[in-house]
């Protein structure tokens, strides 16, 4: 295990000193060590550098290079877009996407502050009972989830069955093929990324500040609203635009549970390339879809930091 | 400040709806009836005896296993060489690296889908475990990414300068040092890469071909045309083996440090 040291008998003539230890940069080091062996290496080909651009080079080829090759396909003939625009089918579902994405967000956003806030403030056992399952579905798939709310919204399903032998309905009120069936299987699934979000940031808000309104004479709502509000502001709006940006993605949610005249931005694009079979067309409309989420992105990015959306500013501070 | 005992209810009732859907299929998949009910009329295994013997069933666990765990294992060799890179070299700008490594959260399933399976149809990758894992191995690296990052981040970095000034030159280091305490969090990334394979229905939906059909596709086929309780049974395995998978990874480094603790 300390092999390494072995060498240091060999070095005991020349003491590291401060500036060495200082000037320990990967950059120059790997130079030096190569150079001593064997004929120099450029520095992308010898040891780390060299993992590194073999990951780099998979990323650009398994990844960017087939996003990339669709755009230049769809972009090479403007009538793609002239084509992808002339579907009605495909103009509905913008807006049906843009207007069902906010309103998920929205809904997500409502959902998550209480959860996050029992989560982050209560006593353990709740915080373990609410941990547990959020977790467990969260880790159930997509797929399965709405499977599972086809099962329970049908108009034989367990929720219509119960509202009609409890009499709040006299007969089954129809909920697949809704908005409503889509809104709640989007938000059933999204709501975890921004509770998580929210919680991080509530977790880092001091006690002693909300003790503090108390003692001023705040009641709970008070302190809700003007303390615990706006310290996690920036945590939910990062949260808002990760779970708007993944909603405008969505396929298997709105088609299964949605209704079959406003379909969603995925399912025009699938329709066009599986159903028409025009690959090309449906590139263009792939195309114009990412650019709704990069634009988002963008702007999200600019007041909020694209690392804070992402959750990477969490993994450089842990 | 304890919240108040409303806002606590409300909190539980809706920990009760997250957790619903997922105890609905694991219940109904337990159904004797042939048509999935809930709760179901009688008791029964008769689905898992069918999931388990069905060619269609068991193929489409065997294609999803081969995918998830090629992708999982490309993505932790990618996924740590690029977070490594990344903090430790040069060569490339980190925003660059970063860039690369979390590009899969950012585009949209459907996108990659269109985009992988223009390329794939040209290449011969339709319908080969190889193709789909290669496009779920890059999906994957982000998980790898951000879990080595984070763990880079609390690295003592004299750590790794103690074992150069030792001699050791910049591959013994990153082999008996980095690597090693790295290799925690390479391995739960590695899970949720595996996990995001093993759930990916759009990108396999457009690999597909009648004799390679993963799991997610062949519970979409059902849950389109009409699912029955052996939808319910597949399901619950898909879900018990994730969460299997996530549990065994969340307690390893545990174990570990008890191990080297004296």
């Amino acid at each position: 295990m300390f092999a390494p040291l072995r060498p240091v008998a060999a070095h005991t003539d020349r003491r590291p000193n401060e500036d060495e230890v200082t000037t320990l940069d990967s950059a120059t080091v790997p130079d030096q060590a190569v150079r001593s062996k064997a004929a120099p290496r450029p520095a992308w080909l010898s040891g780390i550098g060299a993992f590194q651009s073999a990951a780099v080079l998979y990323m650009a080829v398994a990844f960017l290079l087939p996003v990339l090759l669709m755009t230049i396909r769809a972009v090479s003939d403007p009538q793609n877009f002239v084509d992808a625009f002339s579907s009605g089918i495909f103009r509905r579902s913008i807006w049906t996407t843009v207007r069902m994405s906010l309103t998920v967000t929205v809904v997500c956003l409502v959902v998550s502050y209480p959860y996050a806030y029992v989560l982050a403030r209560a006593r353990r056992t709740i915080v373990i009972i609410l941990a547990t399952c959020l977790l467990v579905s969260f880790w159930t798939s997509t797929l399965v989830r709405t499977y599972s709310w086809q099962l329970l919204l049908n108009n034989t399903g367990l929720i219509n069955t119960a509202m009609v032998a409890l009499g709040i309905v006299d007969e089954p009120i129809r909920m697949m093929g809704t908005d409503f069936a889509v809104y709640l299987g989007m938000a059933h699934v999204l709501a975890p990324y921004t509770v998580l979000t929210i919680y991080a940031q509530m977790r880092a808000i001091p006690r002693e500040l909300e003790e503090a309104a108390q003692i001023m004479g705040s009641r709970p709502a008070t302190v809700f609203w003007r303390v615990i509000v706006p310290l996690s502001r920036p945590g939910a709006l990062a949260g808002a635009v990760l779970v708007f940006v993944m909603a405008l993605g969505f396929y298997i949610t709105p088609q299964i549970l949605g209704s079959a005249q406003n379909v969603y931005i995925g399912t025009a694009i699938v329709q066009q390339v599986q159903a028409f079979l025009s690959t090309d067309v449906g590139a263009a409309q792939a195309v114009v879809l990412l650019l709704i989420v990069l634009i988002t992105l963008a702007v999200g990015g600019k007041y909020l930091g694209i690392g804070r959306i992402l959750g990477l500013d969490k993994a450089g501070q842990r | 400040m304890r919240p108040r005992f409303g806002v606590t209810a409300l909190a539980i009732l809706m920990a009760v709806i997250f957790l619903f859907p997922t105890i609905v299929v694991v219940v109904t998949s337990f159904g004797s009836g042939r048509i999935v009910s809930f709760p179901p009329q009688g008791w029964s295994l008769r689905w898992y005896a069918e999931v388990f013997t069905d060619t269609m069933w068991v193929q489409a666990f065997g294609n999803s296993f081969a995918v998830g765990i090629l992708a999982a294992a490309l993505a932790m060799a990618v996924g740590s060489a690029l977070a490594i890179g990344a903090t430790r070299t040069k060569i490339f700008p980190a925003s660059l690296v970063t860039g690369i490594a979390m590009s899969p959260v950012v585009v949209p399933g459907v996108v990659l889908s269109v985009g992988v399976y223009m390329v794939a149809v040209r290449t011969d990758l339709t319908g080969s475990v190889i193709g789909l894992a290669l496009a779920h191995a890059a999906v994957g690296v982000p998980f790898v990414f951000i879990n080595v990052l984070a763990r880079l981040a609390t690295l003592d970095k004299q750590i790794e300068e103690a074992a150069r000034i030792c001699g050791a030159d910049e591959m013994t280091t990153l082999r008996t040092v980095t690597l090693p305490i790295v290799a925690p969090s390479v391995v739960i990334g590695g899970v949720l890469a595996f996990i995001s394979s093993w759930d990916e229905f759009m990108v396999a939906s457009f690999m597909n071909s009648p004799t390679f059909r993963t799991i997610p596709v062949v519970v979409w086929g059902e849950v389109i045309s009409g699912a029955d309780p052996s939808t319910s049974a597949a399901s619950t395995l898909i879900t018990v083996i994730s969460i299997l998978f996530l549990a065994l990874a969340a307690g390893l480094p545990r174990l570990r440090n008890r191990k080297v603790a004296p």
